[in-house]
C-alpha cells in the first residue's frame, strides 16, 4: 500500500509577516546539564570561599620569637618568601576571577544548551588552574623546605623555631590544594557537559 | 494549492536483511575541525620533546666545586633537593602520558566529529597541566631560592658557588615552562573543538 501525505495549503490571508522574536526561542528542558551547571556554581562558590581563606590564612601567618639572638632574624612573616608573597598576589587574583566568572555561571544555568557561556568558563578555568596550582606548589615547596630543611645548601629548617607560622602557612597550601582540585571538578563537569547531548 | 508526498510500497521480496558494517559510517567533511587536531598532534610532539627535555636537563644538573670547605658540602646535584627530585618524576610522568596519548590524538584526526576521544584528551590534559604546573612551580620556587638565597630564615643562595648547577637547573625549569604552556594551548583547542553544532 503506498503512503498519501497530504500537506494542505496555507490560506495566503493567514500568512502574515510575524516578527520573530529573536529572543524567545522555544525553551528545551534543561536536564541534566541544567543540574551540572547548578552544581558547577556550588562548587565556584566553594572555591571562591576557600581561596579567600587561602589567602587570608597566608597573609596573617606571622611570628615573633620572644628572645633576642644576634645573628638569626626572630620574626618570620609571609612577606619574608617570596614564594609565599606570590601565593598571596596570585590566589588574590584567582578570587577576582571567581568573582566575575559567577554571572557567567548563571547564565549558563539558565540556557543550559547554549555552548557559548560553558566554553568561556572552560578556558578561563583552565589558565586559573594553572595560576592557582602554580602558587599552591610554589608555597608548598617553601613550607616543605621549612618543615624539613635541606641538608647540602645548609638551609635550616625554620619551623624548629617557628611553630606557629609554619602551622598557619602549611594550612594555607593545604586550602590552596582543595581548590585546585575544585578547579578541576569544575573544569570536568562543564567539558562533560559541553561534549555530550 | 496543496501538495500530496507519495511514498511508494516497497517491495517485501526485495527487502532483505542486510548486515550494515558499522565502521563505515557516511564520512562528513573534517573541516576545522580536522585542522585543530593535525595543529593539536603537532602541538603535543613538543610538549613531549619539552617535558622530557625538562626532566632529563634536571636529572643531569650536577657540579662539583673544586675545592674544599668545612662548612658547606662542595657538590650540587638534583637529588640534594626533593623539590628537584619531584620535578624529574612529575615531569617523566607527564612526557609518558603525552607519548601515551599520541594514538588518541591521531584518532581525533581521523574522526574529527567524534566527541569521545577529545573528552577523554581533554580531561586527562587538564590533569597532566595541573601536575605539570605544580612541579615547574615548585622547581622555580627552589630556583629562586638558589639565586637569592632567604634572609630571614638565614638560606643561603648557593648559585654564587655553584654557578653551572644553577643554569642548569633554570634551565630544566623554563623547559617545564613550556611544556605547561604548550598543554593549556591543548585543552583550550580541544575545547573550542569539543563545540557541538
Amino acid at each position: 500500500m503506498s503512503t498519501t501525505i497530504d500537506v494542505p495549503e496555507s490560506s495566503s490571508h493567514n500568512v502574515s509577516k510575524g516578527k520573530a522574536a529573536t529572543i524567545v526561542a522555544p525553551k528545551r528542558p534543561g536536564g541534566w546539564k541544567k543540574g551540572v551547571a547548578i552544581m558547577d556554581l556550588i562548587v565556584r562558590l566553594g572555591t571562591l570561599g576557600s581561596t579567600i581563606g587561602a589567602i587570608s590564612i597566608m597573609a596573617t601567618a606571622d611570628q615573633t620569637l620572644p628572645f633576642f639572638n644576634q645573628f638569626v632574624q626572630f620574626e618570620a612573616s609571609y612577606d619574608s618568601f617570596s614564594a609565599l608573597q606570590f601565593f598571596v598576589v596570585t590566589l588574590a587574583l584567582v578570587c577576582g576571577y571567581l568573582v566575575l566568572s559567577l554571572p557567567i555561571s548563571i547564565v549558563a544555568i539558565v540556557r543550559p544548551h547554549a555552548p557559548g557561556p560553558r566554553i568561556f568558563l572552560i578556558i578561563l578555568d583552565t589558565i586559573f588552574l594553572t595560576l592557582a596550582s602554580s602558587a599552591a606548589a610554589a608555597a608548598a615547596a617553601i613550607v616543605y623546605l621549612a618543615h624539613n630543611g635541606e641538608q647540602d645548601p645548609n638551609w635550616i629548617a625554620i619551623c624548629n623555631q617557628y611553630g606557629t607560622f609554619c602551622m598557619e602557612t602549611s594550612e594555607g597550601v593545604v586550602i590552596a590544594f582543595l581548590a585546585v582540585v575544585s578547579f578541576i571538578i569544575m573544569i570536568i563537569t562543564n567539558t562533560l557537559a559541553l561534549g555530550k547531548h | 494549492m496543496s501538495t500530496t508526498i507519495e511514498v511508494g510500497e516497497s517491495s517485501s521480496r526485495k527487502v532483505s536483511k542486510e548486515k550494515t558494517p558499522l565502521i563505515g559510517a557516511p564520512k562528513r567533511a573534517g573541516g576545522w575541525k580536522k585542522g585543530v587536531a593535525i595543529i593539536d598532534f603537532i602541538l603535543r610532539l613538543g610538549a613531549i620533546a619539552s617535558a622530557f627535555g625538562a626532566a632529563a636537563t634536571m636529572a643531569m644538573a650536577d657540579e662539583v666545586l673544586p675545592f674544599f670547605t668545612q662548612f658547606l658540602k662542595f657538590e650540587a646535584s638534583y637529588d640534594n633537593f626533593t623539590a628537584f627530585q619531584f620535578f624529574v618524576i612529575s615531569m617523566a610522568f607527564v612526557g609518558g602520558y603525552l607519548v601515551l596519548s599520541l594514538p588518541f590524538s591521531i584518532v581525533t584526526i581521523i574522526r574529527p566529529h567524534a566527541v569521545g576521544p577529545r573528552l577523554f584528551l581533554i580531561i586527562l590534559d587538564m590533569v597532566f597541566l595541573t601536575v605539570a604546573t605544580a612541579s615547574a612551580a615548585a622547581g622555580a620556587a627552589v630556583v629562586y631560592l638558589a639565586h637569592n638565597g632567604n634572609q630571614d630564615s638565614n638560606w643561603l643562595a648557593i648559585c654564587n658557588q655553584f654557578t653551572d648547577f644553577c643554569q642548569q637547573t633554570s634551565g630544566a625549569v623554563i623547559s617545564a615552562f613550556v611544556s605547561v604552556v604548550l598543554l593549556l594551548f591543548l585543552v583550550i583547542m580541544t575545547a573550542v573543538a569539543l563545540r557541538s553544532h
